[in-house]
């Protein structure tokens, strides 16, 4: 039943699907990107449509921004910049297909961006970034309609005290995953790991906004006690179509830990955590996880070149669904 | 030519037997109706599918079903309800009806051009027009019937008859015309194969759903296995493929009734119940021959005699169909009553002194087997039957089945007898997880409207809402998953809208799902987006629907096309958006009101003004151009109409809440020759509202968020100096 989507070349390191799945982009160690289309929408084979060199060291990650910012995306390169491009047709401009131009480029300041991902909130399209230097900023559009005025609107550590840091960290990668729910009443939130060689940087949290202090907030630790100083590889946060918990996946060099989060804080402010299953099968570090529409599997991605399904059964107990094994090396 | 022989034998026998004469036709014997040989080509059949699910492997659904008349997608959501009491369309017996078919709705997906949604799903009417009370909003309050207020019989009599319904759907078994002469050798009749998902749906129905048949299990396993039997040839050895190896060696042999195959064969068949293959190959015994009857009149009489008698089998069930054997008896009572006297009749001919008398070994043998196999001698039975699942259906009771399996133990298992086996073991899981594992979701997803009729613990299992399936019941998870199925294939999801129905009958999480779904549609193609839309408003989806008018709005605008960009913003009612655009337009339009670009935009603003009046800002710009193009008059020496024409463009703008409160002093600045003019051109009013704008600006000044207009440093003094010089003018002339 396997069908083959799209080819990728060799140097293609990382890659994202748009919100309908119908445009695809590619990063390339080279600092090339790639925009893939299907001819129309009820075809499944998707060609190359434009294709630039946008950096010049590897882009290691690309994050579409939401739809209703356009079609536009944010690369991350390895040398610690990152740029957000976008299709634009204007009238002014000569009828081109596939007109993409950079929208905003963000330099090498103190520190290099490890990841970058986009977060819906109902009054402005927010940017959470996280740096190797443990810094974490939130920046926010400024105009909906254009993508190169953005403002920093807050700026913290991933961490839940607020001691001093002493000495000069230094973070490998970082993992950031938006709550996806698009709830009027919710408070924007989103989950956070390090990979770092600070123990307390390291553990997933879970921040939230506060509105009523314009500030964020951290609710929630992912990790049990003995588990604190993890290195996190990968953080997903499911989607919730109506379940009285949320979902959130953690990957660490222990497996995949599979954590309930309560809806209703307590009287701190925090919510309850649950840890329900640990799952190991990949062998190596986890580079990649996401989930499904519906918020009941879990695909992960490892250097074991393997990719591997996750379900619960009637029981609440996970299990490996499915694996899907590389052809070649 | 027969009649001879049977004249004769109830001369001997009329005193053990006393079956009516029947006038013995040897060609007017029907089989059981499935009973078939394998023949893949005979008529249409139920093809299986495997879709491209996202959420689970295995995915099976039928599809390619016929149903009569209208294609069945398009009907979905409108169709009239089934239910008792009109209730819900999306109740059982009128959703589950239209499994995905491929045809019509495939056609019509693959050619369907821009205007197909709008001109077949609503005549007439604009796709996004606000929703007017349709079925389907309601299928939402009602989401998949949960019996409230329903007689416990109505409720049976409505799951049988969703049952029956699908049941026809899964395919009914297709006889190949009967020819005038039958070949009297032929005892299988070549028809299609059943398929083992229907198999396994009537399995279920015999079990859970049908009630009526509660009394008369026996008989229904018995009809069950004459129907199904061949499927479990394809595992281990049955009752019908010995018929089927018998068969091919009918044609062959000469003198039958000296071959130990054929007695096997008989018993074979009288044991799983199968009375008209008996009688059949009984008669094609020796000693009816003409010119054997002479010679061979007892051993005729006793093959007659057991035939009768086999014809004659009481049966406990409501009906026989016609033409099926054996005598039909509706109460207990007098079945009871039926099947003792039957058995006198057959504990006679045991012991009556014609066996001796019968010189023919096989035959005597043979009948007297079959005898023993009447009056239930387990030895025999067990020697006549091939697997447990055929004992066990002849015994029919339930607490015989681990014995009947430890008689035939399997090697392999087929699914249908792992379905059976949970069953009998009355574990719903088990039922479930094989369904799962071997018929795919929709099978599970369908089955379990039986499950939950036919066993309260089994309806408790299945709709208590548990923790760990995030807050919903194994029902609506199992439902879920197949509307997810659907959901992942075009045909299902848009072109016949199956999949909403089915997310819509989830009560507690499928909305949510339908949401997301919807959410990620594309909407580059106006056909797409509009059937997505339309999808939204028969589910009063609102919100969701002005997301995507969003997405659809700005996709358009940032492709260069900004008058079907504004259109959506509209839809969308967006005034962040639109208010965006509306700064951008008349930055472009202060800039260039003179320029020849201008007419490119004066068309928007010209196409704008119409839809704009409800959302702010483009109503707005509209006044504003009205503005700017009686200034240019002015400057172009056409002066007092044109004046007083800006004034009033002027003084409306100013109070238009639409209007921005950055835009105040630009105006302000770009009216300064209208407030300096001589005589005044503004009256005191006029000039008083003007100046508490200017106050209110001063105010907002202060405030951090306030953005400064790209103007002159000394706009603000030049417009408040010309204000006050004709407040000053004004208070003389009045």
């Amino acid at each position: 039943m396997e069908k083959s989507l799209v080819t990728l070349q060799q140097d293609a390191h990382c890659s994202s699907w748009n919100y309908c799945a119908q445009r695809l982009a590619v990063g390339s160690v080279d600092g090339t990107l790639s925009i893939f289309d299907s001819s129309d929408p009820s075809s499944s084979t998707f060609t190359p449509t434009w294709k630039s060199k946008v950096h010049d060291a590897c882009i290691f990650k690309v994050a579409w921004v939401p739809p209703e910012y356009g079609d536009a995306v944010a690369c991350v390169c390895a040398d610690g910049s990152c740029s957000i491009w976008e299709e634009v047709e204007g009238h002014h401009r000569v009828a081109q297909p596939h007109g993409w131009t950079l929208c905003k480029h963000f330099d090498v300041h103190a520190a290099q961006v490890l990841d970058l991902q986009f977060g819906f909130c109902l009054t402005s399209l927010k940017m959470i970034v996280a740096y190797s230097n443990g810094d974490v900023k939130v920046y926010e559009l400024q105009d909906p309609l254009e993508l190169k005025k953005w403002e920093l609107q807050a700026e913290f550590r991933n961490v839940i005290d607020s001691l001093p840091i002493t000495g000069k960290v230094s973070c490998q990668s970082a993992s950031i995953s938006w709550n996806p729910q698009r709830v009027e009443s919710q408070q924007p939130s989103f989950v956070l790991g390090f990979n770092s060689d600070l123990p307390k940087f390291n553990s997933s949290k879970v921040w939230e906004f506060d509105e009523a202090h314009q500030r964020w907030l951290p609710v929630a630790e992912l990790s049990l006690p003995e588990d604190r100083g993890d290195q996190v590889y990968s953080v997903a946060w499911a989607p919730n179509i109506g379940r009285p918990y949320e979902v959130i996946a953690v990957a660490t060099s222990k497996g995949i830990a599979i954590w309930h989060l309560g809806l209703n804080p307590d009287t701190d402010g925090k919510l309850s955590v649950e840890k329900v299953a640990l799952l190991s099968g990949h062998e190596g570090e986890v580079w990649q996880m996401e989930w499904d529409m519906s918020g009941m599997t879990l695909a992960s991605a490892g250097s074991d070149g393997a990719v591997r399904l996750w379900q619960s059964n009637l029981n609440g107990v996970w299990h490996e669904q499915a694996t899907l094994e590389t052809t070649s090396s | 030519m027969h009649q001879a022989g049977i004249r004769n034998t109830n001369t001997h026998l009329s005193d053990i037997v006393d079956a009516p004469r029947v006038a013995y036709q040897r060609h007017d014997f029907t089989l059981p109706k499935t009973l078939a040989l394998q023949n893949p080509n005979a008529g249409p059949r139920l093809r299986l599918r495997r879709l491209p699910g996202p959420v689970l492997a295995g995915a099976l659904i039928p599809a390619a079903v016929p149903v009569s008349g209208t294609p069945p997608g398009r009907r979905t959501p409108a169709s009239p309800s089934h239910g008792p009491g009109g209730t819900a369309s999306a109740s059982p017996s009128s959703q589950a009806l239209h499994p995905p078919e491929t045809t019509p709705v495939a056609r019509s997906w693959r050619s369907a051009s821009a205007p197909e949604s709008s001109t077949t799903r609503s005549e007439g009417e604009s796709p996004t027009a606000p929703s007017r009370p349709s079925r389907c909003s309601r299928a939402r309050r009602i989401p998949w019937p949960r019996w409230p207020g329903w007689a416990l019989g109505a409720r049976w009599e409505h799951v049988m008859g969703f049952s029956n319904d699908i049941s026809s759907l899964l395919g009914n078994p297709k006889h190949a015309p009967r020819s005038i002469v039958e070949d009297a050798k032929v005892v299988l009749k070549n028809v299609e194969e059943p398929t083992c998902l229907k198999a396994a749906w009537e399995l279920i129905e015999v079990f859970y759903a049908d009630k009526q048949s509660q009394a008369w299990l026996p008989e229904r396993l018995v009809d069950w296995l004459a129907s199904y039997d061949c499927l479990l040839s394809t595992t281990e050895g049955t009752v019908y493929s010995e018929l089927v190896d018998l068969q091919k060696e009918l044609a062959t042999l000469q003198v039958i009734e000296n071959y130990q195959k054929y007695w096997e064969g008989i018993s074979s068949a009288l044991a799983v119940g199968w009375l008209h293959i008996v009688v059949k190959l009984l008669r094609l015994h020796g000693s009816y021959q003409l010119d054997q009857l002479g010679n061979r009149e007892t051993e005729n009489g006793l093959v007659e005699a057991v035939a009768v008698l086999v014809s004659k089998m009481p049966r406990m069930r409501p009906e026989l169909a016609d033409g099926t054997l054996g005598e039909c008896f509706k109460t207990k009572p007098e079945f009871m009553k039926a099947w003792e006297r039957w058995r006198g009749q057959i504990a006679k001919l045991e012991c009556s002194a014609f066996w001796i008398q019968c010189e023919h070994d096989q035959t005597r043998e043979g009948l007297r087997k079959l005898l023993q196999i009447m009056l239930g001698n387990t030895n025999s039975i067990i020697d006549a039957s091939f697997n447990w699942m055929e004992l066990y259906g002849l015994e029919g009771m339930h607490n015989l089945a681990q014995k009947c399996m430890q008689l035939k133990p399997s090697s392999q298992s087929h699914e249908l007898t792992s379905l059976m086996l949970g069953i009998i073991g009355e574990n719903t899981e088990v039922v479930l997880a094989e369904c799962s594992r071997s018929f795919g979701p929709w099978m599970v997803a369908h089955a379990i409207e039986l499950l939950t009729i036919g066993s309260n613990g089994a309806e408790t299992l299945l709709h208590e809402e548990q923790y760990n399936l995030g807050g919903i019941s194994i029902e609506e998870l199992y439902r879920l998953v197949y509307a997810q199925v659907l959901s992942s294939h075009a045909l299902t999801w848009q072109a016949s809208e199956i999949a909403p129905v089915y997310l819509m009958s989830c009560a507690t999480q499928g909305m949510r799902l339908l949401e997301i779904l919807l959410y990620k549609q594309p909407v580059q193609q106006n056909q797409i987006l509009l059937k997505t839309l339309e999808i939204c408003r028969l589910y009063d989806l609102d919100s969701i629907s002005s997301d995507i008018m969003k997405i659809a709005g700005v996709h358009q605008w940032k492709h260069g096309r900004k008058g079907s960009g504004v259109f959506w913003l509209q839809k969308a009612q967006d005034e962040v958006r639109l208010n965006r655009i509306s700064q951008q337009l008349f930055d472009y339009v202060g800039k260039s009101i003179s320029g020849n670009s201008f007419k490119q935009w004066e068309g928007l603003i010209e196409l704008l003004g119409q839809e704009a009046k409800t959302v702010g800002g483009l109503d707005f710009l509209h006044k504003y151009r009205d503005f700017k193009k009686s200034l240019q008059q002015i400057k172009d020496g056409k002066a007092s109409d044109a004046a007083r024409q800006a004034v009033e463009s002027l003084i409306l703008l100013m109070k238009n809440p639409s209007t921005p409160q950055k835009f105040w002093l630009p105006l302000l600045h770009d009216s300064l020759k209208l407030l300096r003019s001589q005589p005044p051109l503004l009256n005191v009013s006029q000039t008083n509202l003007l100046l508490n704008k200017l106050q209110e600006l001063s105010v907002a000044r202060s405030r951090p968020d306030y953005c400064e207009p790209n103007l002159p440093p000394e706009a603000l003094s030049a417009v408040r100096l010309a204000l006050a010089m004709n407040l000053g003018r004004a208070f003389l002339e009045e």
